[in-house]
């Protein structure tokens, strides 16, 4: 089954220019799959960034605006978008100019991949 | 864009910038296109790199849908068309 979905992911990856990595780790950031380029940052795949995601999501339904989907972070030279699967997150890792809207148009593409996952995980 | 959904045969649209992040939709169009059509306009682009920005015309037999970047911002009109 992984290698299966290590190879959709990449097929994902060649779709969208720009884009360096795809990771799906849990809440704690712990990696499950992990699939990309050697010019993503290894900063951005530290267990302790992504887990922030978990903090940022708390902090954003505080807005009242409902469950926080998608969080888009932009640095000078890249993007990272988190996606809320919990208890999985999605990050993606691309460079600046890459175009973040085919990226979260790749959520339709993910959903069925990462809650297979899911079940795994909570099975296990 | 209310004036171009009036136009005849025209059923959606939408707009997209240069991130391919929507700036605006009307009609039966999804915003989670904008990143798509962002990405068709680009790669068709890379075509023809010395030309000017192309207009990509996709039809089948009872639809069409033309894409158009100028700028920054990338245009996609969703028609239906007659025969």
């Amino acid at each position: 089954m992984v290698d299966e979905v290590k190879k959709s992911l990449q097929d994902l990856l060649g779709k969208v220019n720009g884009l360096y990595s795809i990771l799906i780790t849990d809440r704690d950031g712990v990696p499950l799959l992990k699939v990309g380029t050697d010019k993503a940052p290894e900063q951005a795949m530290r267990p302790n960034f992504i887990s922030t995601f978990g903090l940022a999501i708390d902090q954003g339904s505080k807005l009242g605006l409902g469950k926080t989907n998608t969080l888009i972070c932009s640095y000078s030279q890249f993007q990272v978008v988190q996606m809320n699967k919990l208890p999985l997150i999605v990050t993606f890792i691309t460079n600046d100019t890459c175009n973040t809207g085919h990226v979260l148009a790749l959520e339709k593409q993910l959903n069925p991949i990462v809650s297979d996952l899911a079940l795994a995980v909570a099975e296990s | 864009m209310d004036e171009l959904i009036n136009k005849p045969g025209v059923y959606g649209c939408v707009f997209a910038d240069h991130q391919g992040l929507c700036l605006g939709v009307k009609g039966k169009a999804s915003t989670e296109s904008a990143g798509i059509i962002g990405a068709i306009a680009e790669q068709a682009a890379k075509l023809e790199p010395k030309s000017k920005m192309p207009i990509i015309y996709l039809e089948n037999d009872n639809r069409s849908c033309a894409i158009h970047r100028t700028g920054t911002v990338t245009g996609a009109i969703f028609k239906n068309v007659h025969s």
